[in-house]
């Protein structure tokens, strides 16, 4: 036996709902704000006189759970100075469709060279255009985030804000 | 024998150790699995130094700390080391402390970063933080002390091994500490360049990254390479090595100690030369001949196709060259294919090491422990074989006699005489300048015979001295082969059929010729034999050697691309591991095909079945009964009218390998000719002048070298500075 | 009680640098009476006699003569080096030595040698003893003359050769492994030990090396009698000593003393005391390497056991004398410098912790330090006290040590009030080591062909 009145019941409920406002969030015209300490596309920083801070020591390699890391390290010379140091990054490549943004690498840096922004939109048509090389990873990212305030959290500003 | 040693009991961390009386402290404990670090102990490099102070220990009854490198186990010791001793542990931070004061921190700079041991041991030993806050000392750097090696004085920790393997391993006296306390630094002698043919083990000896290869410099890091284990086939010393390969290449060369053969050290051809690989004139496709075409690259079945072609049309008729590098698979399927498949009997062999040596087999570091070692030839045994150098130098270190007779030897004897030294000596009453010689070898408990030149038969005079010597346990004979693995080489083609006719004479058309390596190519004997072939089948590393004759090329590949088995000087068999993979087929895959279309059947595949680090082979056969040899030279033209005789020989640092490496260039041999003390003052030419040697129509202008242990009359030259010349030259001022 | 002179007796009177002045003085007859007695004999007699070592360790020399195998024990050959390289701060005794007597010193080295029947004495003489150098080797060669020194000496059919080797600057050459490198030809750079040089020394042969002092005093001991040397001075510390008095004191200048006489009688009673009516703050007993005493202390004999009793050693016999002008602190940035300057560079501690002690007592000296540091400096000195390879480290970090210990409160004045209390009126002001520059800067790039 049915309660007739169990099927109003229900539309009551829809009805109810039809004039709120909707939280279904029209992406991509709406983007969220990602939380300050997300971790997305990667980038590589410089020093304040235009050095790349990376010297390509390969340790984010090593640290990389996935392996999607290369590293190829050249000499600097008089002519050609790239980092502060003896060594450089000739070759810096980021498998992106490998990497699961654990964000090893960001800790395994000795010079904050790499970190990981917020930057989460990384499809592409083919595979070989998530291999990000060194001059993508250094470039400012094209596409912008909108990131939440941080001091809605309490979420210290990352060491490569503070100094450069 | 002796009597085994005395064993003595020791506590090392209340763990007790039985070791034979004067066994070191660091190797006692290492027994009893107990760690004791080390920077500057080495023994390898001489007695212990006691200079970095990191194997601090405590010994009951002694109020202060120990250097347990330089003290030895004696009964009843009671050792503490870091793990059980607050003092020794405190002691080993302190040195830990002092060293890094002024150690750079630039660890994800270093080359040596992953794989230091001043980083193990400071995460082991050492202070968690730093309580200096004064600067650190600093220098330029890096400093390239030679083109092959870095040096960064800011990360040396002055350990003093590069100049102790310097001066009492290599005995080049090239690497000096300059200065004082602090500012104690490491330099090559007079700032010269670091010229030497050994120099690279000094960047293996480092414990930090003050000494880099430039080679290796900023290649990989060691969480990147792969080390494959594998032996130099470089010369016929055949020393151990590593690869270590980074994304499909070979990135270095490093010394994997076998403590017969190579005693861990490592020559500089071994260590550097291996960038030929990726030489820019490297072959990679095969290359035919094709008329009004010229050569063009064709697909490998179109190459195998040709070569069938080419050998059925020679029939019988067909020669074959070998390089002497090959591996024993190699050199097995090539004789098979020529001797069973072609029916053909000619082959040039590089080297041809008489099988009565095998009575006379000991291991290289027999050298070391002998009484009396004996030189014989004309060709220098460094540029030879290099490492055998380092044994008779660590003999003569021991005390034992060395004595070179040759036109460069302590005992001055013309060249080409090497022969009729050997049976001087085997004979009973051997000349004056002998006697006292011959005397010490027959008394010697252990003797060493080494022969360096380039008489084919002196394998048999060699064998003849060592019967009449009755060479015993501990002593050994070695003839030095010309290239790496010319024994090996000799033994399968023997091997292959019944050993008939070697040497192609006469000047009858050939129907084909087969040459088998880059280093065949540069034979003069090679390149006469393929101007009267009319079929010519190379393989070849690189275009310029292959190009000239050849009608089919055939994209060789290097002793790194290759599996197989190659034997030494000893008689050793190695085994050489693919560490990178060739650009296209091996040459075994290549004959093992053709051989199959003449209905041989070789296997393609290398047999495992030789261990990594091979034992020698027992001896084997009896001493042969051989005669006091004629005393015969190697064939060398009756003096023409010149006032000197000329020695050639064969610079180390040569060769189609070596001069496709441009850091390697500054090791190889000047433009000089060596010459007499005497004659050079009677000439009135001083080292450094020009000078110009002339035999027949043909002259080479070189500049001097005074050399005053060559015998009077003896000019000597290295080979690729020779080309044209007689055995006989007149020399004069240019 | 009259200073009894032994090594000076015979030029109390007279000149005695030609040989006939000193054998009219009764010279070379120790010689022909140790040549007429057995080898072993003449070690018997050094034994006797209690002699130990000047030279700054007190190694009774007859012991460490009776531990070098005999002639039939060895296949190689015996050395005796004799150590002329007096280089320690504050002592000039051994120079003296060889100006006023050079043919007792020649006679103690022949004696020597005979004992351990060596071939041939190398004497390592300190490169800048120029005017020294020149009269031993006159003295030298008017004993080869007169058939003193060579072959077959006067007829006894010993032979022995004396070489003089000139040094090139070298603190750590005084060091006695450091000497035998420095005289074969190496870096000078002391040896670890075992070996002893009495088993494998130069050349690796058996060798016995002894201080200029020492051998001089082997004729007026053969002359004398062990036994009889021995009833001078007190127990274990038997003899005489040429003390080398110098600092903030009226007369400076070397003393001949029976051991056992106190510090305050060679001060006060022969020195005259600290002139000017200043204060006595410190003395340095044995040389610069030696933990310092206070003025209270001045009471303590000088003896070997007195002296290592109050903490310190008799050393070189190097006594400096600093009045209460002096900043404690300069006084260590000095010494540190010195030891800086003079580490071989072989083992770690010695060369990192030697230019780091000089770095922090810069620092406190500056006023710059912080309040640890005075505890980092004494870490430092603990830290290579008794690790290095040589005496040199300790040679440092003692005295540093001690100054800190017995002067804490001048050094943390300086730390509490940011700089040096003595606002440059230190006598030591001034005299302060530059900064070397050869320290910061390395050498050229060594040019290498293309």
């Amino acid at each position: 036996m049915q309660n007739p009145f169990e099927g109003a019941k229900g539309f009551a409920v829809t009805l109810g709902q039809i004039f709120r406002k909707p939280i279904t969030q029209q992406y991509p015209e709406y983007k969220r704000p990602v939380y300050p300490r997300f971790r997305g596309r990667h980038r590589l920083h410089r020093h304040e006189n235009g050095l790349e801070k990376c010297v390509g020591c390969s340790l984010c390699a090593a640290a990389c759970p996935s392996d999607c890391i290369r590293v190829v390290a050249a000499e600097n010379s008089p002519g050609n100075r790239v980092s502060p140091g003896e060594r450089y990054a000739r070759i810096y490549e980021i498998n992106l469709s490998r990497c699961i943004f654990c964000g090893y690498c960001e800790l395994a840096c000795p010079f904050d060279a790499i970190t990981l922004g917020n930057e989460f939109e990384l499809s592409e048509y083919s595979r070989d255009d998530l291999i990000y090389t060194k001059d993508m990873l250094l470039r400012p990212p094209t596409k912008t985030m909108p990131v939440a305030d941080r001091d809605l959290y309490d979420t210290p500003d990352p060491v490569w804000k503070r100094e450069s | 024998m002796s009597a085994p040693p005395e064993q003595v009991t020791i506590t090392i961390d209340d763990r007790s150790v039985s070791v034979p009386k004067g066994t070191g402290l660091v190797e006692s404990a290492l027994q009893a699995g107990i760690e004791i670090p080390v920077f500057c102990y080495e023994p390898r490099l001489g007695p212990p130094l006691g200079a970095c102070r990191m194997c601090l220990v405590e010994i009951e009854g002694l109020p202060k700390l120990q250097a347990a490198c330089t003290l030895s186990a004696q009964d009843g010791m009671v050792v503490r080391t870091s793990a059980t001793s607050a003092q020794a542990a405190d002691g080993q931070e302190g040195v830990l402390e002092f060293i890094l004061l002024n150690h750079p921190l630039d660890c994800p700079d270093c080359d040596k970063g992953g794989e230091c041991p001043l980083q193990d041991l400071t995460l082991r030993y050492g202070p968690g933080t730093s309580r200096m806050v004064v600067q650190k000392r600093t220098f330029d750097k890096p400093i390239p002390i030679s083109p092959l090696i870095a040096l960064d004085r800011e990360r040396c920790i002055l350990c003093y091994r590069c100049t102790r393997f310097s001066e009492q391993v290599a005995e080049d006296g090239q690497l000096v500490a300059l200065n004082r306390g602090a500012s104690s630094i490491i330099a090559t002698f007079e700032d010269e360049p670091y010229r030497a043919h050994f120099s690279g083990n000094v960047i293996d000896l480092c414990p930090v990254g003050a000494l880099t290869s430039t080679v290796y410099r900023f290649r990989a890091r060691p969480w990147e390479i792969q080390n494959v284990p594998t032996v130099c086939a470089m010369c016929p010393v055949g020393c151990n090595v590593w690869a270590t390969t980074r994304e499909g290449k070979v990135a270095r060369v490093l010394a994997r100690n076998h403590p017969e053969v190579d005693g861990g050290w490592l020559c500089d051809k071994g260590r550097f030369a291996h960038d030929h690989l990726r030489a820019a004139d490297r072959l990679t496709e095969p290359i035919r001949r094709i008329r009004m075409r010229g050569l063009v690259a064709v697909p490998w079945e179109e190459a195998l196709d040709a070569a069938d072609e080419g050998l059925r049309a020679a029939g019988a008729s067909v020669c074959v060259a070998f390089s002497g590098g090959e591996t024993v698979e190699q050199a097995d399927a090539l004789s098979r294919l020529v001797r069973q498949g072609l029916g053909a009997d000619v082959a040039l062999l590089p080297d041809d090491p008489d099988p009565a040596l095998d009575a006379f087999r000991a291991p290289l570091a027999a050298i070391r422990s002998a009484n009396v070692c004996l030189v014989v030839g004309d060709e220098p045994v460094l540029e030879r074989a290099p490492i055998v150098d380092l044994w008779l130098r660590a003999a003569r270190r021991g005390g034992a006699e060395v004595v070179t007779v040759g036109p460069a030897g302590a005992i001055a004897a013309p060249p080409g005489s090497a022969a009729a030294i050997c049976a001087a000596l085997a004979a009973s009453s051997p000349p004056e300048e002998l006697r006292e010689l011959a005397r010490d070898l027959r008394e010697a408990d252990r003797v060493a015979l080494v022969w360096s030149g380039d008489d084919d038969t002196g394998g048999r005079h060699l064998a003849g001295l060592a019967a009449a010597l009755e060479l015993g346990e501990g002593s050994g004979a070695y003839f030095l082969p010309r290239t790496p693995n010319g024994r090996g080489v000799a033994q399968a083609w023997r091997a292959a059929g019944d050993g008939r006719g070697i040497d192609p004479s006469g000047d009858e058309a050939l129907g084909a010729l087969i040459v088998s390596g880059d280093e065949a190519l540069r034979d003069t004997r090679v390149v006469a034999l393929a101007d009267r072939a009319r079929f010519v089948l190379t393989t070849a590393m690189f275009m310029n050697e292959a190009a000239g004759q050849s009608h089919v090329i055939l994209p060789g590949t290097g002793y790194l691309e290759r599996d197989g088995t190659v034997v030494n000087l000893e008689g050793r068999s190695q085994r050489l591991r693919r560490t990178v993979e060739p650009p296209g087929w091996d040459e075994l895959a290549f004959f093992a095909q053709l051989a199959r279309r003449f209905g041989v059947d070789v296997d393609p595949w290398t047999r495992a079945g030789v261990d990594e680090l091979a034992a020698l082979p027992a001896r084997s056969g009896t001493a042969p009964v051989v005669a006091a040899p004629a005393a015969r030279g190697p064939q060398r033209a009756a003096g023409a009218g010149g006032d000197f005789e000329l020695v050639r020989y064969r610079a180390l640092f040569s060769g189609a390998a070596v001069e496709r490496v441009p850091q390697l260039a500054f090791q190889r041999p000047a433009a000089e000719v060596e010459l007499p003390g005497g004659d050079a003052s009677r000439l009135h030419i001083a080292t450094g002048e020009r000078v110009v040697l002339r035999s027949g129509e043909v002259s080479r202008e070189l500049a001097a070298r005074v050399n005053r242990r060559l015998a009077p009359g003896v000019a000597r030259v290295a080979e690729e500075h020779a080309d044209g010349l007689a055995d006989s030259v007149r020399i004069e001022k240019a | 009680m009259a200073p009894r002179h032994v090594v000076f007796e015979l030029a109390e009177s007279a000149d005695v640098t030609r040989l006939s002045d000193y054998e009219r003085a009764g010279g070379y007859e120790s010689l022909r009476k140790a040549l007429a007695m057995e080898p072993a004999q003449v070690i018997e007699e050094l034994l006797a006699s209690g002699l130990r070592g000047r030279g700054g360790a007190g190694f009774p020399m007859g012991r460490k003569a009776s531990f070098l195998p005999k002639p039939d024990q060895t296949p190689k050959p015996i050395y005796l080096a004799v150590n002329a390289d007096e280089s320690e701060p504050g002592t000039f005794k051994d120079r003296e030595i060889m100006l006023r007597v050079p043919h007792q010193v020649i006679e103690g080295i022949l004696i020597s040698s005979y004992a351990i029947q060596a071939r041939a004495a190398f004497v390592y003489i300190r490169g800048e003893y120029l005017t020294e150098y020149e009269v031993l080797r006159t003295a030298l060669e008017e004993a080869l003359d007169r058939g003193l020194v060579g072959a077959n000496i006067l007829g006894s059919g010993y032979s022995v050769t004396i070489v003089l080797h000139r040094g090139a600057g070298a603190y750590i050459c005084g060091e006695e492994t450091g000497l035998l490198e420095s005289l074969e030809g190496k870096r000078g750079q002391p040896r670890t030990k075992p070996p002893f040089p009495a088993i494998a020394g130069l050349y690796a042969a058996p060798t016995l090396i002894n201080n200029v002092e020492t051998l001089a005093t082997v004729p007026r001991i053969l002359a004398l009698g062990g036994e009889n040397y021995a009833k001078l001075g007190v127990e274990n510390s038997s003899g005489t000593r040429v003390f080398s008095l110098s600092g903030n004191v009226a007369r400076p200048g070397n003393y001949e003393l029976e051991l056992g006489m106190s510090l305050r009688d060679l001060i006060v009673g022969i020195g005259g005391g600290v002139p000017g009516g200043r204060q006595l703050k410190a003395v340095i007993p044995g040389g610069s390497s030696t933990p310092v005493l206070t003025a209270d202390e001045l009471d303590t004999r000088l003896d070997f056991d007195s002296m290592a009793r109050a903490g310190t050693m008799l050393g070189s016999g190097a006594v400096i004398v600093i009045d209460d002008r002096c900043c404690m602190v300069q006084l260590a940035l000095r010494v540190a410098q010195f030891y800086r300057h003079e580490s071989c560079g072989k083992c770690t501690p010695c060369r990192e912790g030697t230019r780091w002690m000089v770095e922090i007592i810069r620092r406190i000296e500056q006023g710059a330090a912080g309040q640890g540091e005075l505890d980092l400096l004494l870490n430092v000195c603990d830290r290579i006290l008794g690790r290095c390879l040589c005496p040199l480290g300790d040679a440092a970090a003692m005295p540093v040590a001690s100054y800190v210990a017995k002067f804490r409160s001048e050094f943390q004045r300086h730390i509490d009030e940011g700089g040096c209390p003595f606002r440059g009126t230190s006598s030591l002001e001034g005299v302060l080591a530059p900064v070397d520059e050869h320290h910061a800067r390395a050498r050229a790039r060594i040019e290498v062909p293309a």
